[in-house]
């Protein structure tokens, strides 16, 4: 789990162009959106395509987003619950 | 001075001239169905498309054998029914798009290079395809300008062609838009996560997002005493209308629908009327989750209580984005001369913060009607139409004063990340981050914060973000696509993305007209402040060097150039 949160936060600064950070800078259990890293509706569609992209997952409904992108950790345990690859 | 319009000319989903359109409208029949050209992998995505091929459409037009962008074709036989209706000449065209020549980059994205696909090289521009259009209709034209603004372009237009006529610039106008379906921004939309699978349902409570369509519509309108001495039929007039940024997001409006709300007072009061003078509200409702409430919290700003009849007539032709504005004038045109209200179609239920708009088409006389169009990064343009003439202020000569030139700043130096901080320039290119701070520093320059007016010239428009999203579109078989290249891809996304880190509501446009895009909107910035409308201007000339279109351009002996420029202007 650890190691697949490491890896998220790489994916994010990448597919988000957070480039002054480092997966350090995140804390996995800070909120992404609102308060944390602040994030807002274009960030949350850039998340569900890369949930697509790296582990298989796909979102039809881009409301379904709020509950999985609350924190880096519950985005992992989503992850490691239903991705194809 | 009262400003008529005397002819209109439309094609859409729901028929290839005004009087097809009519009896749809009345017959509450939709054109939204599944896609037979567009040739899309998203088979199961449902728009308003033309049913005609290209080849058909290029014989409507009476286009033979010269390579043609559907979009130019659409605008063609649209125009030329305006002319007919009008039976004059006119001097000016301005007829807005986005997708411009697009549906043929894509279709020879791989074969440039073979047969006689480079003729279409060029047309990718938006203002190479208006100009197809301008050719084909052997008018006088003296001016021609291609807004580009995404889904408020061809309201952008018609504004521009009314100031032109106000200040004695131009005699008759032909004025609107034209938009055909690409894959480009279809596949844009669908990583917004807005395209509903189903039927659009503006303003019900359980609408699920739009629709794309595809078509054209233009006014020519000209000063009323021309018309009147040529003894040609009135059918209505431009009563006011206004253009604002909400300022707020790139893709998101505001809750509170601001932008929307400056834009529709900002009409009323050119036109000199009060809301309970409106008799119908032609909304911009494409039935995203967003739009919808935002739009009806602007609306309930405007009219409280008193809400007039409002529709969306989405439901029937789909979304033509930059046609739509020039598309919704037309049918506002129609309602007014056969006195009808169109039914929002597929509208059920209403939810807290909806306006509930009409769901049957009602028959009644109307009188003054306003029609919303909104585009990307919240520029938000409303027209009102009414049926009797209303008195607009003529020019008082003013000098323009350029106040300063700021070029391309250096990247090394920090002077871009001193005005634009690395959070607001995330999403941004290189070049972008270059083009807002050119601006932001010729403004600071000049001690001018907001000015009224933001308005940027370009020949390709945001070059890199487009071709990014093309790639990959072609190379993913438009699967998996990120969505912000698509965001940062239309023309105006400079101009938007200054107005929001500078919170500037004014005015908000951008033009793409080859090499005279500069003029044309140094053209607007004159019109309008002749006419008091502005006072200072920020003008912004930029186009960006990009690799992958340099390949193309190779091709044709031709290369794209980095430009950016600021001026400001006061008067």
């Amino acid at each position: 789990m650890e190691q697949l949160i490491e890896q998220l936060k790489q994916q994010i600064i990448e597919s988000l162009n957070f480039e002054d950070m480092t997966p350090a800078d995140i804390d996995a259990d800070a909120p992404l959106f609102g308060e944390g890293l602040g994030l807002d509706s274009i960030d949350a569609l850039e998340l569900i395509m890369l949930l697509d992209r790296e582990y298989g997952i796909k979102l039809a409904d881009p409301k379904a987003g709020k509950a999985i992108f609350k924190s880096v950790r519950i985005m992992a345990e989503y992850i490691q619950a239903n991705r194809t690859k | 001075m009262k400003i008529a319009i005397t002819g209109i000319g439309a094609i859409s989903a729901i028929g290839s001239n005004c009087a097809e359109m009519l009896e749809a409208l009345q017959a509450g029949r939709s054109g939204i169905g599944k896609m037979r050209f567009l040739g899309s992998t998203h088979t199961d995505i449902p728009v308003g498309e033309v049913p005609y091929s290209d080849a058909e459409l290029k014989q409507m037009a009476g286009i033979t054998d010269e390579p043609a962008p559907r979009t130019s074709l659409l605008g063609i036989i649209a125009a030329q029914e305006a002319l007919r209706m009008a039976g004059t000449q006119c001097d000016v065209f301005i007829s807005g798009t986005t997708v411009g020549g697009m549906d043929l980059t894509e279709q020879h994205w791989y074969d440039y290079a073979q047969s006689k696909a480079v003729e279409n090289i060029r047309l990718h521009e938006a203002g190479e395809s208006t100009n197809l259009i301008a050719h084909a209709l052997h008018q006088p034209f003296t001016f021609v300008a291609t807004p580009s603004t995404a889904c408020s372009s061809a309201l952008n237009a018609v504004m521009l062609g009314a100031n032109l006529i106000r200040s004695g610039k131009a005699k008759a106008a032909l004025v609107g838009g034209a938009e055909s379906l690409s894959k480009f921004h279809l596949n844009g939309f669908n990583t917004l996560m807005i395209l509903d699978r189903q039927p659009c349902r503006p303003f019900d409570a359980d609408r699920n997002g739009l629709n794309l369509g595809e078509g054209a519509g233009y006014l020519v309108i000209e000063r009323e005493e021309d018309a009147l001495a040529r003894g040609t039929h009135i059918l209505g007039y431009i009563g006011g209308y206004a253009n604002t940024c909400d300022a707020f997001h790139q893709t998101a409006s505001s809750d509170n629908g601001e932008g929307a709300y400056r834009a529709m007072k900002g009409a009323l009061s050119m036109a000199n009327l009060l809301p309970a003078e409106i008799d119908y509200v032609n909304a911009h409702g494409t039935a995203t989750p967003n739009n919808d409430l935002s739009e009806s919290a602007a609306l309930l700003r405007i009219f409280g209580e008193n809400m007039p009849a409002v529709s969306s007539t989405k439901a029937f032709t789909g979304h033509t984005t930059s046609a739509s504005g020039g598309l919704e004038a037309v049918i506002c045109v129609l309602a007014m001369q056969h006195a009808f209200i169109p039914a929002n179609l597929n509208w059920k239920n209403t939810s807290e913060g909806l306006i509930v708009p009409v769901a049957q088409t009602l028959h009644r006389p109307i009188h003054n009607i306003l029609c919303n169009a909104f585009g990307f990064g919240g520029n938000e343009s409303s027209l009102v139409i009414c049926a009797k003439g209303r008195e607009l202020s003529e020019t008082v000569p003013t000098p323009l004063h350029p106040k300063l030139a700021i070029e391309q700043l250096p990247a090394e130096d920090g002077s871009v990340s001193r005005y634009v901080s690395p959070a607001e320039g995330r999403r941004m290119t290189l070049q972008t981050r270059r083009l807002v701070a050119v601006a932001k520093r010729a403004l600071d320059e000049c001690g001018i914060e907001k000015p009224d007016a933001i308005i940027c010239a370009t020949q390709w428009g945001c070059m890199l973000q487009s071709m990014r999203f093309l790639q990959d579109m072609m190379d993913y078989n438009e699967q998996q696509l990120k969505p912000t290249p698509f965001i940062q891809s239309t023309h105006n996304t400079i101009a938007s993305l200054i107005a929001i880190l500078t919170g500037n509501h004014g005015y908000n446009a951008t033009y793409s007209q080859g090499e005279r895009s500069i003029d044309c909107a140094i053209t607007d910035v004159e019109t309008q402040m002749s006419l008091g409308l502005i006072h200072s201007a920020l003008v912004l000339e930029f186009d960006e060097e990009v690799e992958k279109w340099d390949e193309v351009l190779a091709l044709i002996g031709d290369r794209t150039k980095a430009i950016a420029r600021a001026y400001v202007y006061t008067n």
